[in-house]
């Protein structure tokens, strides 16, 4: 019996929609719009989140990393030391990454180090092109596979090589359709460079996209690329007995001695496990979050703000069928539900179309960039719940009014 | 007289406007029976209304006592007297009120809505009310695409739905023309030989002529109370 009067709560909320529209339009844009809000924000975040976790699975789950210093969460710096304390570490250098690959429980080490530079073939040249130097075993730890070709060998490595691995969006952009890049001759920093292999990346957040990236041996990034030194770092792949932890262990004590840090000294360097880099994105999360949560209230006031004015209205001019429904037995309780499911009703209205508009925005930031944004469960349910708990809770003084109407008066009201 | 279904003694009603008290009931005492068919008259102001908000338990008395069913009224809690309402009385109001965007059908299930009546009972409850009342052709019909006749109808169907003790009428031709006047007052007639309970207030001294009694009212008092013998066909 409860369902026949929500229902009936129902229709006559929908119909004071249609009779109401500007007022109406408000509280359903209001609310509409916090519910966007959170969907679009929970989605964009649930894709990050997913391409992190496609990152750092496909750098396999011990790989940690090595780095001069890491940077918490977003950090922006003016270039003082104060605010970049990082200036006062040295520079990794190939010389640590080779100590820690002696290290009986490292099984793997890969440099990394890059810049923007231009690469040419033949009458076609590109500015811009993330050029990056790695270690031979670097397509295990950034992800991703090689399409067609190879990447370049150990030995190709030891020898400083001119071999370059382009990605996928670099090839369409410097050759036709249908040709094959794999031997053609390409230059870059104005050196000439033999294609080997395409790489396509995985899906990443730091994979930029739609970016023109390469890749070469890090002996010869060195020696050809123009470059800001200081950057480089390594990631370390663990042997297989030992833990990730353990690993992590064995290199901060290795690299400390080399460094001649005394006991009550801090690393000048940074071990990075991925436990620590989820910490950080964590928080970063935590930030979107705090942000969603402050927008989002801000539409569900508008929208709470119109529905009591919408349903104040709506109180009044039936006022006198309020009194009928008293006569004809309705009780105080049952005169609220009416109203507060009317109320509810318009919120859920209004957050049925922002959900919708949220999750057209998840598409389109899954078609325009890396991140595989999709709409999460929970957001719906918290969006549509949100919904519910603003039309009620701001439902509940006029639905009060109604129900405190004296019978005798609501049915002489004219 | 059988048992009285209405027992009332000495029953006041005041609204205090500001400093000023109007004494719309000055000591009304008056029983009425089962299946009684009684009109209430006077002229403008001499509380009928007032009356009639009291019986159908709307309102609740400054003194004296209402006994409904052998309940006394005055000591119920407004949940109570909601359950009253629902249960024992059946209102036809002048201006019809039914609501303008349902279905008479719809209008008709209303009390059995509150009465948490089962849907699928509530339809066949409500359109063999409409029956009784000659509307069983017209019940998908909203209230403005009907006569005030049938609108009138429809809402003595929602009246009778709930099958109350009582049917309250206050002025239920007051909106129509004589000859509409005339097909309600049969309709009433034909409840009442049912064994309806009927109470109508009434200005016109030939609608008042289709009841079995009537008590005139005068200053909130009761001025005559005679039986009158229903001219009904
Ligand atoms: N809510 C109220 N506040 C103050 N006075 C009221 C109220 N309701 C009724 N009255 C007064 O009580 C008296 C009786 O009113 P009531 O409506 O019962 O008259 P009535 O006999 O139905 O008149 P009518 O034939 O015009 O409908 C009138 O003097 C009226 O002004
Ligand atoms: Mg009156």
């Amino acid at each position: 019996m409860n369902v026949a009067r929500a229902l009936e709560g129902v229709g006559i909320a929908l119909d004071s929609i249609r009779s109401n529209k500007v007022r109406a339009g408000l509280t359903i844009l209001g609310v509409a719009i916090g519910v966007m809000v959170v969907i679009a924000m929970a989605s964009a975040i649930t894709g990050v989140n997913r391409s992190i976790t496609a990152m750092l699975e496909s750098a396999g789950p011990k790989t940690f990393f090595v780095q001069r210093f890491f940077q918490g969460g977003l950090n922006i710096s003016d270039g003082s030391d104060e605010l970049s304390p990082w200036r006062k570490n040295p520079w990794i250098t190939v010389e640590d990454a080779e100590l820690v690959h002696q290290l009986p429980l490292v099984q793997d080490v890969s440099v990394s180090e890059g810049t923007e530079g231009p690469v040419s073939y033949e009458d076609i040249s590109l500015k811009g092109v993330l050029i990056a130097g790695f270690g031979p075993s670097w397509v295990l730890v950034t992800g991703g596979e090689i399409v067609s070709g190879r990447t370049f060998t150990s030995a190709e490595y030891a020898a400083g090589a001119h071999v370059a691995v382009v990605n996928d969006k670099l090839a369409e952009s410097l050759f036709p359709r249908g040709v094959d890049p794999v031997g053609k001759r390409i230059r870059v920093f104005g050196q000439p460079f033999t294609i080997v292999g395409v790489h396509v990346e995985a899906a990443s957040l730091f994979g930029g996209g739609d970016q023109v990236r390469m890749a070469m041996p890090h002996t010869t990034f060195v020696k050809v690329a123009d470059y800001r030194k200081g950057w480089m770092d390594f990631s370390v792949l663990p042997v297989a007995s030992a833990t990730s932890l353990e690993a992590q262990e064995e290199v901060i004590s290795a690299l400390r001695a080399k460094r001649g840090l005394k006991p009550m000294q801090e690393n000048n360097f940074a071990v990075l496990s991925q436990d620590k880099i989820l910490d950080s994105f964590n928080n970063i999360t935590a930030g979107f979050f705090a942000v969603m949560v402050a927008l989002s209230g801000v539409g569900l006031m508008v929208g709470g703000v119109g529905v009591v004015a919408i349903m104040m209205i709506s109180v009044t001019e039936r006022t006198r069928e309020i009194g009928v429904r008293k006569a004809l037995g309705a009780t105080k309780r049952e005169i609220m539900f009416q109203f507060l499911v009317e109320a509810a009703t318009l919120t859920v209205v209004g957050g049925t179309i922002g959900l919708a508009l949220g999750a057209l925005i998840a598409v389109a930031i899954r078609s325009n960039t890396t991140i595989p944004a999709s709409v999460p469960l929970w957001s719906v349910v918290v969006s549509l719940a949100a919904s519910v708990v603003t039309g009620v809770l701001f439902g509940l003084y006029p639905a009060f009014r109604a129900a405190r109407l004296d019978p005798v008066e609501a049915l002489r009201f004219e | 007289m059988s048992e009285p279904i209405i027992r009332i003694r000495d029953l006041t009603r005041h609204y205090e406007m500001g400093t000023e008290t109007v004494q719309a009931l000055r000591g009304v005492s008056l029983d009425i029976g089962r299946n009684e068919y009684l009109a209430i008259m006077g002229p403008s102001g001499s509380g009928k209304s007032t009356m009639m908000n009291m019986i159908g338990c709307l309102d609740t008395p400054t003194g004296g006592e209402y006994w409904l069913n052998g309940q006394e009224v005055s000591q119920l809690s407004d949940d109570q007297l909601a359950r009253v309402r629902n249960k024992e009385i059946g209102f036809v109001f002048q201006t019809f009120n039914l609501l303008p965007r349902a279905t008479s059908l719809h209008n008709v299930e209303l009390p059995l809505v509150y009465a948490g009546v089962s849907s699928r009972e509530r339809r066949s409850r409500a359109s063999a009310a409409l029956g009784r009342v000659g509307l069983g052709n017209r019940m998908d019909h909203r209230p403005n695409e009907l006569s005030g006749g049938q609108r009138q109808r429809v809402a003595i169907a929602r009246a009778l739905v709930n099958e109350p003790s009582i049917l309250l009428a206050d002025e239920p031709t007051g909106n129509l023309d004589s000859t509409t006047s005339e097909e309600i007052m049969q309709v009433f007639a034909e409840l009442h030989r049912q064994g309806q309970t009927i109470i109508m207030v009434t200005h016109e001294a030939d609608i008042a002529a289709h009841a079995d009694r009537t008590v005139v009212l005068r200053d909130g008092k009761v001025e005559t109370d005679r039986a009158t013998h229903g001219v009904a066909a």
